[in-house]
């Protein structure tokens, strides 16, 4: 029975990750192709802060540390040490797991606008001193010259081939988080999201599971952050500014928070869409402020939730009023979550 | 260390600590209300020096347009209160942050569009242009009018809320916003209200703060920051709580800026985390966690 369902689910996976991949082959041009790599980077970043915000219930406004951390980190390494992809990106995830390990700790205690407020703080002090430790960080001019990624002692190209380790990043993560979010642990954490208190009273230590989701988060964010500085070829302080948060929060909730899925969707539009705005208005920035105002207001459950209800009115006319489960799982995590 | 040193930047930390307190008392009074989190704060404190250029080009005084530059604010605040903050009102308290963050974006997209993403510098109105002599060390008095009028400003709300009719139902619904409704408060109309006041403080603050500051279209971020700071500390919707984190804030920014440069910041938030561990409501928060 299991098994079948895990193949139900794989095929569609399987099929996008197909096509996914199969876009530089089909005549995508190169320029569509790095925008699409940058989204997918984004959209491994938006579904580490789903983890927290989507699953844990824990809103970070300051997700930008880890990303940013992360970059600094392994674009350092890959420059003055060695330009291996996975030991840069096993630096990277030392230092994200050993500062999320000690921060966490504090942070874990405090729940709602504290943690929001707390994140926030935390990606700002980086910031300062991003900008301050010149001789490490060269400032605010920011790090360059980090050089391409090797995998197994072959330079990658950029384009294509650095594209096509992106999607196996994307699906890799996206399949370790649906099962993670499946097991004890995800569950637990979502146990959390409806009540702190009452995951107390049944014997849940909630103190250690947010830490433990705050050091995973910070983890898989880390992959992100790997990647975008091998892509970008270096990173600036601006990847630690609280506007960076912000992004990403809109990332996943304009894609649909609680959904893995729905983040992912939500950095491709919104790398696109940000793109289309920035050379079509001046004023991008009003009018993306005012699409992410409307977005909150009127569509809370994001594009999939969207498609999801869409989906449900369609099926309600044919059976009598039932909402898929998915639109059940948001609506519990928006209106029951103690934020 | 040398001790002159050591008074002007005390004295710029009260200054700044001054305007801090403008800002902050706006955020904390929203926060306490309606449980509402405006990140647009210091997007409507950058307004209040924009509408401050506005008025003064219209040839009016630096002083009259202090007064009316602020008011202009106001209805805009109202609209943004009714249009996106009202709708909120059933969804969690991190939306109204979310959808703050959007208005910022937007606000502060329309000023660089309007006026582009330069510094304005607005001259010190004239019988203060001067310099003042403290213990032997020559200080704008600019500034310390500044100060003053702010403190005034300051007080005035204190007095209000202590002392008025609506200052005693704002009291009421910030400590039971249920009860407070049952008994007839109009919990709806006094929000929209205090938000318009708040944007209009935090607008006042801005123009009052041109000509030391400066006016660019991100000069409300910095404050903004160390706003949210002081009320956390200083406990969320805990008005003389919020007086005390605001001192705080802006003398360990001063003072510490002084000696260990930038850093200041960094040491700023590592001590807020730790006052927070121990205390996740504040230093004067009751029982209520943020």
């Amino acid at each position: 029975m299991r098994v079948t369902r895990d193949i139900g689910k794989l095929v569609p996976l399987a099929t996008a990750t197909a096509l996914l991949a199969g876009l530089p082959f089909v005549g995508v041009g190169e320029f569509t192709i790095t925008l699409l790599t940058e989204a997918l980077i984004f959209g491994i970043w938006a579904m580490s802060l789903d983890l927290l915000v989507g699953y844990a219930g824990l809103v970070s406004f300051g997700h930008a540390a880890a990303f940013g951390l992360a970059a600094y980190s392994a674009g350092y390494f890959a420059r003055e040490v060695m330009e291996d992809f996975f030991a840069a990106l096993l630096v990277a995830e030392a230092v994200n797991v050993l500062v999320a390990l000690v921060v966490g700790f504090v942070i874990a205690r405090v729940s709602g606008i504290a943690f929001a407020i707390l994140t926030l703080c935390i990606a700002q002090v980086l910031f300062t001193i991003a900008v301050i430790w010149r001789s490490l960080t060269n400032g605010m001019d920011g790090m360059v010259g980090v050089p391409l990624p090797k995998i197994f002692g072959i330079s990658l190209a950029s384009g294509t081939a650095f594209y096509l380790l992106t999607v196996f990043c994307l699906v890799g993560v996206y399949l370790a988080l649906t099962r993670l979010v499946d097991s004890p642990f995800g569950r637990t954490l979502q146990a959390l999201r409806a009540s702190e208190e009452r995951a107390a009273s049944i014997g849940i230590n909630v103190h250690l599971h947010k830490w433990l989701a705050f050091v995973l988060s910070w983890a898989v964010a880390a992959l992100a952050g790997t990647l975008m500085v091998f892509l970008k070829a270096g990173t600036t302080p601006m990847s630690l500014h609280w506007t960076e948060s912000g992004n990403v929060l809109v990332m996943a909730i304009l894609g649909g928070i609680g959904t893995l899925l729905g983040p992912v969707i939500g950095a491709t539009v919104f790398v696109f869409v940000r793109d289309e705005f920035t050379s079509r208005f001046q004023a991008w920035q009003f009018v993306f402020g005012l699409v992410f105002v409307v977005v909150v207001l009127a569509f809370p459950t994001g594009l999939v939730g969207l498609l999801n209800r869409i989906h449900g009115l369609r099926r309600r006319t044919r059976s009598a009023g039932e909402f898929p489960a998915v639109i059940k799982r948001i609506r519990s995590s928006l209106w029951r979550a103690r934020l | 260390m040398d001790i002159n040193f050591l008074l002007a930047n005390t004295l710029n930390g009260v200054v700044y600590g001054a305007f801090l307190l403008l800002t902050s008392l706006g955020l904390s009074l929203v926060f306490g209300l309606g449980r509402v989190v405006n990140f647009a704060h210091g997007a409507l404190y950058a307004l209040g020096g924009y509408a401050l250029i506005v008025v003064m080009q219209q040839s009016a005084g630096y002083w009259l347009a202090l007064v009316l530059g602020p008011l202009l604010v106001v209805p805009l605040a109202i609209a943004i209160e009714r249009a996106a903050i009202h709708p909120l009102r059933s969804r969690p308290e991190i939306y109204t942050l979310l959808v703050t963050f959007g208005i910022t974006f937007m606000i502060i997209g329309a000023l660089e569009y309007i006026w582009g993403t330069g510094t304005t510098l607005v001259e010190v109105p004239s019988p203060f242009a001067g310099t003042v002599t403290i213990l032997g060390n020559p200080y704008p008095v600019y500034r310390l009018v500044a100060a003053g009028l702010s403190l005034l400003v300051s007080a005035t709300v204190f007095a209000f809320i202590q002392f008025s009719a609506i200052g005693l139902q704002i009291r009421a619904v910030t400590d039971d916003a249920g009860m407070a409704e049952a008994i007839g408060v109009n919990t709806k109309w006094l929000l929209t209200a205090v938000f318009g006041a708040a944007a209009g403080l935090a607008a006042f603050a801005g123009a009052l703060g041109a000509p030391i500051f400066a006016i660019h279209p991100d000069m409300g971020s910095g404050i903004l920051i160390d706003s949210f700071l002081a009320v956390i500390l200083g406990g969320l919707g805990n008005l003389p709580g919020t007086a005390v984190g605001a001192l705080f804030v802006a003398l360990t920014k001063s003072i510490g800026g002084g000696y260990v440069a930038e850093w200041s910041l960094a040491i700023l938030f590592v001590v807020v985390a730790i006052a927070l561990i121990f205390r996740p409501t504040g230093l004067f928060g009751r029982g209520r966690v943020a």
